[in-house]
C-alpha cells in the first residue's frame, strides 16, 4: 500500500511540474502583457522599466526558474491587474468553486445512478428511454443555455430562486444544475452498461434462483460493483468541473477560480493564471489519487496491500 | 460661446464656487442595491489601470475640477484656478475649497494634493507617471493655495480634469500602502465599507461631505458585480436590485416600455475609429481619393440604427460638447457611387483586396458586428476585405507601432481611443494621427505621416490657453476630415441604464462615465 501510495504520489508531483512549465511556456507566448497594462500613450521609457521590474525582460528559462523556486513556499508573485498576491486572488475564490463542484458532481451522480440502475433493471422498457433521453437532454445544451433558462424560470417566471450571487444554499442550486446536468448522461451510461454486465454474472444470478430480494440484489450485490467504474471516472469530473465552472461563474455572477483565471488570461496577467491553474492541476491530482486509493473501499479485491 | 467654455469662465476664472454648499441636509436613510456589468480592480487613483477602475474610486475619491451632468466642466475641489506664466512658463494657481473633510475627519489641505502629486509622477507607484512630465515643481502657498509649475506647456493637464485626486496625505503615511488599498479613505460622497472581489462592494454615505446640494440621500449602497447580461437584466426584473448599468442594447426598447422603470442613455468617452494603413509604400490607402472613398462607402448612421439599435452617437471628428466641437462639420454622406468613382480616379477601377482587422472581443457592445458590417459595406464598392478577427489582448498590442517581434498593420483595422468627458482629442490625435516617432511618444498607433498636421498637433501639446486650444482643435479637425488623416471617425457607444420608480437618480458623467453615485436616493 505505502509503495502504490509514494508511486502515485511521485507520478502527482512529476504532473503538477509538468503542467506548471506547460501554463508557464504558453502564457508567455500569448503575448506581451505590458501593452494591455499600461496606457497607450505610455513612453517607451516606462514600457521598458515596467517589463523590468517584472521580470519580463529575462530569457524564458530563467523567468520559469524564478517562479519555480517561488513557488514552492507559495509566492505565485502579484497580479499585474489587482496588485495582490496572486495566490490570495486565487485562494480566497477556491471554496467558491469547490462549492459549486462538489454540489454540481453530487447532483449529476443522484441523477446519474438511478437513471443507470433503472435503465439497465428495465431494459428496453419506457423507464430506460426516459433516463437516456433526459440525461441526453443535458449533453445535448451548453451549461450557459442551460443557466439561462433556469434563471427564465425559477428566477424572473416562479420567483423561486435567485438569479445570481453566492452565500446561501439556494445561491448554489441553479450554477449546480446548469454545471452538472452535462455529464449525467455519460454517468449514466457508465452506470447502466456495468449494471448489464453485473446481472448477467453468475452470482446474481444464483441470488434471484435461491429467492433473494430484487431491491437487495440490485443495489447491495449488483450496484456495489458496477459503481466502481463510475467511481474511477469521478475524479475527472471533478477536475473537469473545476476547470469548466467558467461559464456558469460568469452567469450567475459566482465569484470562482474559472472566473477570475479566465478573465487573468485575456488580461495576460501571468501571475494569477500560474497560480490557478497550478491549483488546479493539484486539485485534479489529489483528486486522482483519492479515487484510485478509495477502489479498495468499494471492492475488497483490488486492496492496494494485496 | 461653448458650454465648455462658459462653464470654464464662470466657475474657474471668475473664481465662482460652482456649487452652493451651505444649505442643511436631510439625513440620507435606507438602502440601495444597484448592479454594474464591469468591476474595478484598484480602489487608489494613482494606481488605476483602465477607465473601469473609477466606477469604484470615483465614488470615495474627488478631483479639483469636474463635469456636471451638463457636461460643463467646474470647480469641485478647486474653489478656484488660473492659468498663469511667469519667466515664460506655464503655471497653474489654484486654491482649494475650506472645510472639505476625509473620511476619517482629516481637513483637506494643500499638501494632501502635493503628496498626490509625488504619487501619480513615481513610475513605481503609477501607470500614468508620464502625464506629470512637464510639471516643474508643485509649490505650496499655504494650506488652501499652491502652484503648479511647467516646464513647457501640457494641455493634457487641462484636458484632464488638473489630473490630481485628494489623498489623505496623513492618513496613507500612518497605515501604508498595503492597507490603504484595503480600506481607502477620500473626500468623496461615499465611504468605503466592505469588499468582496467579483461579487460587491458596500459604501455608506458619507454624513459630513461638503458639498450640501449634490449628495447621495440614501445611506447604505451596495454595488453588485454580474457581468453576464441576462443575468444583470434577471436581478433587476426580479428585484434583487434596484438600478442597473449597460442595458442590453437588444432590450432598451423593452426596458423604456417597463412600466415603474425609468430609462436614460448616455454617450460614453470612447471614440472609435477605421484606420487605414496609409504609410506602407504600396497601400492603397496612400491616396487620398481612396480613403474618402472608405468614407462614403460606409451607411455608419444605418448600422448605429441596425446592429447598436441606436446605442451609438455619431461623431465627425469631436464629439458634441467636447473641446473643440464645430457643429459645422458634417459627415461624408453615405454615397456608394462616389466611392467607385474615387477608387477609379485612384487607379482602382476594380477595386483592391486588403486585410481588415477586426476585434472580437466584445469591449463594447456589438463592436465586432459593427467591423463585419463596414467591412461589408467597402467590400460593396469594391475594397474586398479579408477579414482578421483578433481578441482584445493580440488587437490591444497588434497596432502598437512599437511592438515587438514582426508583422505591421496593413490594411483597415478598426480601433478606439476615448476622447474623455466632456472630451479632449488631444492626447488620442497625438497617438493616431501625428507621425509615428520611436520613444518619443508620438503616433503610437499611427498609420499616418502628414508633416502640416505633425505641426499642429505639436503646437496643441503645448497649449493650455483654453480659446486658443479650442480654435487649433477646431482648425485640425477640418483638416483631419478633408484628408481622412488618422483613420475614419465613426461613433461614441451609449450606455443606458435603468431603475426602479422608487429610485432617484441623476447621472454625473465622471468619473466612472455615468455611473457616478453623486446624486441618489430614495423617493420620500
Amino acid at each position: 500500500m505505502s509503495g502504490f501510495l509514494i508511486r502515485r504520489l511521485l507520478q502527482g508531483v512529476l504532473s503538477i511540474v509538468g503542467a506548471s512549465a506547460v501554463i508557464f511556456v504558453i502564457s508567455r507566448l500569448s503575448g506581451d502583457p505590458i501593452l494591455i497594462m499600461l496606457p497607450n500613450d505610455a513612453p517607451a521609457s516606462l514600457i521598458e522599466q515596467t517589463r523590468s521590474s517584472l521580470g519580463l525582460d529575462k530569457p524564458l528559462w530563467m523567468q520559469y526558474f524564478i517562479f519555480a523556486s517561488h513557488a514552492l513556499s507559495g509566492d505565485f508573485g502579484s497580479s499585474y491587474r489587482w496588485q495582490m498576491p496572486a495566490i490570495t486572488l486565487v485562494l480566497d475564490r477556491l471554496p467558491a468553486t469547490i462549492q459549486l463542484a462538489v454540489v454540481a458532481l453530487g447532483f449529476s451522480v443522484l441523477l446519474a445512478v438511478p437513471f443507470g440502475v433503472l435503465s439497465a433493471v428495465h431494459r428496453g422498457s419506457w423507464l430506460d428511454t426516459l433516463g437516456k433521453g433526459f440525461a441526453m437532454l443535458g449533453q445535448a445544451m451548453p451549461g450557459f443555455w442551460v443557466g439561462l433558462l433556469l434563471i427564465l424560470v425559477f428566477s424572473i417566471e416562479l420567483g423561486w430562486l435567485p438569479a445570481f450571487g453566492h452565500g446561501s444554499p439556494a445561491h448554489v442550486i441553479m450554477p449546480a444544475i446548469a454545471l452538472g446536468w452535462y455529464p449525467v448522461a455519460a454517468q449514466t451510461r457508465i452506470i447502466r452498461s456495468a449494471m448489464l454486465d453485473v446481472l448477467d454474472s453468475d452470482y446474481i444470478r444464483m441470488g434471484r434462483a435461491v429467492g433473494a430480494p430484487d431491491r437487495a440484489l440490485i443495489w447491495k450485490y449488483a450496484f456495489r460493483n458496477a459503481a466502481i467504474p463510475l467511481v474511477t471516472m469521478l475524479g475527472v469530473y471533478f477536475a473537469a468541473m473545476l476547470g469548466g465552472a467558467f461559464v456558469v461563474e460568469v452567469i450567475f455572477a459566482w465569484p470562482g477560480v474559472g472566473r477570475t483565471v479566465v478573465e487573468a488570461v485575456f488580461a495576460r496577467d501571468f501571475p494569477v493564471v500560474q497560480a490557478g491553474v497550478l491549483l488546479t492541476s493539484i486539485l485534479f491530482v489529489t483528486s486522482n489519487i483519492l479515487v484510485d486509493l478509495s477502489y479498495g473501499l468499494i471492492d475488497p479485491r483490488i486492496r492496494h496491500d494485496r | 460661446m461653448t458650454n465648455w467654455r462658459a462653464g470654464v469662465l464662470a466657475a474657474g476664472i471668475l473664481g465662482l464656487p460652482a456649487m452652493a454648499y451651505a444649505q442643511a441636509p436631510k439625513p440620507a436613510t435606507g438602502s440601495l442595491t444597484v448592479a454594474y456589468a464591469a468591476e474595478a480592480t484598484m480602489l487608489d487613483p494613482a494606481k488605476y489601470a483602465a477607465g473601469v477602475d473609477q466606477y469604484f474610486f470615483g465614488q470615495i475619491f474627488e478631483q479639483l475640477v469636474r463635469p456636471d451632468p451638463n457636461l460643463k466642466r467646474i470647480n469641485w475641489l478647486a474653489e478656484k484656478w488660473e492659468l498663469k506664466e511667469a519667466d515664460g512658463k506655464p503655471y497653474l494657481d489654484i486654491h482649494i475649497r475650506k472645510g472639505v473633510k476625509f473620511h476619517n475627519g482629516d481637513p483637506l489641505t494643500s499638501a494632501d494634493f502635493e503628496f498626490s502629486y509625488s504619487r501619480l509622477r513615481d513610475n513605481k507607484v503609477s501607470r500614468w507617471s508620464h502625464l506629470q512630465a512637464a510639471v516643474e515643481k508643485f509649490e505650496v502657498i499655504d494650506d488652501h493655495h499652491f502652484l503648479i509649475r511647467f516646464k513647457e506647456g501640457d494641455g493634457s493637464y487641462i484636458a484632464d480634469n488638473l489630473q490630481l485626486w485628494a489623498m489623505p496625505k496623513k492618513y496613507f503615511e500612518k497605515v501604508g500602502d498595503e492597507e490603504f488599498a484595503k480600506n481607502p479613505v477620500g473626500t468623496g460622497p461615499w465611504k468605503f465599507v466592505s469588499r468582496t472581489i467579483k461579487e460587491e462592494i458596500k459604501f455608506e454615505a458619507f454624513d459630513d461631505y461638503w458639498n450640501k446640494e449634490h449628495r447621495p440621500t440614501v445611506k447604505n449602497l451596495t454595488i453588485k458585480v454580474i457581468p453576464e447580461d441576462l443575468t444583470r437584466v434577471a436581478a433587476f426584473k426580479t428585484g434583487a436590485v434596484d438600478w442597473i448599468d449597460a442595458v442590453p442594447p437588444a432590450m432598451v426598447e423593452e426596458f423604456k416600455k417597463m412600466p415603474g422603470v425609468k430609462t436614460q442613455s448616455f454617450v460614453t468617452p470612447n471614440n472609435l475609429y477605421l484606420s487605414m494603413d496609409a504609410i506602407r509604400p504600396n497601400s492603397p490607402f496612400k491616396d487620398v481619393r481612396v480613403r474618402q472613398a472608405v468614407a462614403h462607402a460606409i451607411d455608419v448612421d444605418a448600422i448605429i440604427k441596425s446592429v447598436l439599435r441606436g446605442q451609438g452617437e455619431r461623431y465627425v471628428q469631436v464629439g458634441k460638447g467636447s473641446m473643440g466641437y464645430d457643429p459645422e462639420l458634417k459627415p461624408y454622406p453615405f454615397d456608394p457611387r462616389k466611392a467607385r468613382d474615387l477608387l477609379k480616379q485612384a487607379g482602382f477601377p476594380n477595386g483592391f483586396d486588403t486585410p481588415c482587422y477586426n476585434l472580437t472581443t466584445p469591449r463594447e457592445p456589438n463592436v465586432k458586428e459593427v467591423g463585419e458590417a463596414m467591412f461589408a459595406y467597402l467590400s460593396a464598392v469594391g475594397i474586398r476585405c479579408r477579414v482578421q478577427g483578433m481578441e482584445y489582448a493580440s488587437w490591444v498590442s497588434f497596432a502598437r507601432r512599437d511592438r515587438q517581434g514582426g508583422g505591421e498593420m496593413d490594411g483597415l483595422y478598426s480601433n478606439m481611443w476615448s476622447h474623455g468627458l466632456p472630451g479632449d482629442p488631444g492626447t488620442p490625435w497625438a497617438g493616431h494621427v501625428h507621425t509615428y516617432v520611436p520613444g518619443a511618444g508620438w503616433g503610437i498607433v499611427s498609420f499616418h505621416s502628414d508633416p502640416e498636421l505633425d505641426g499642429m498637433l505639436e503646437e496643441l501639446k503645448r497649449t493650455m490657453d483654453i480659446d486658443k486650444r479650442q480654435a487649433l482643435i477646431m482648425k485640425i479637425a477640418r483638416l483631419k476630415h478633408e484628408r481622412v488623416a488618422g483613420g475614419l471617425p465613426t461613433y461614441r457607444p451609449v450606455v443606458t441604464f435603468a431603475w426602479r420608480d422608487k429610485v432617484e437618480f441623476k447621472g454625473w458623467p465622471q468619473p466612472g462615465y455615468w455611473r457616478q453615485m453623486q446624486e441618489i436616493g430614495l423617493k420620500q
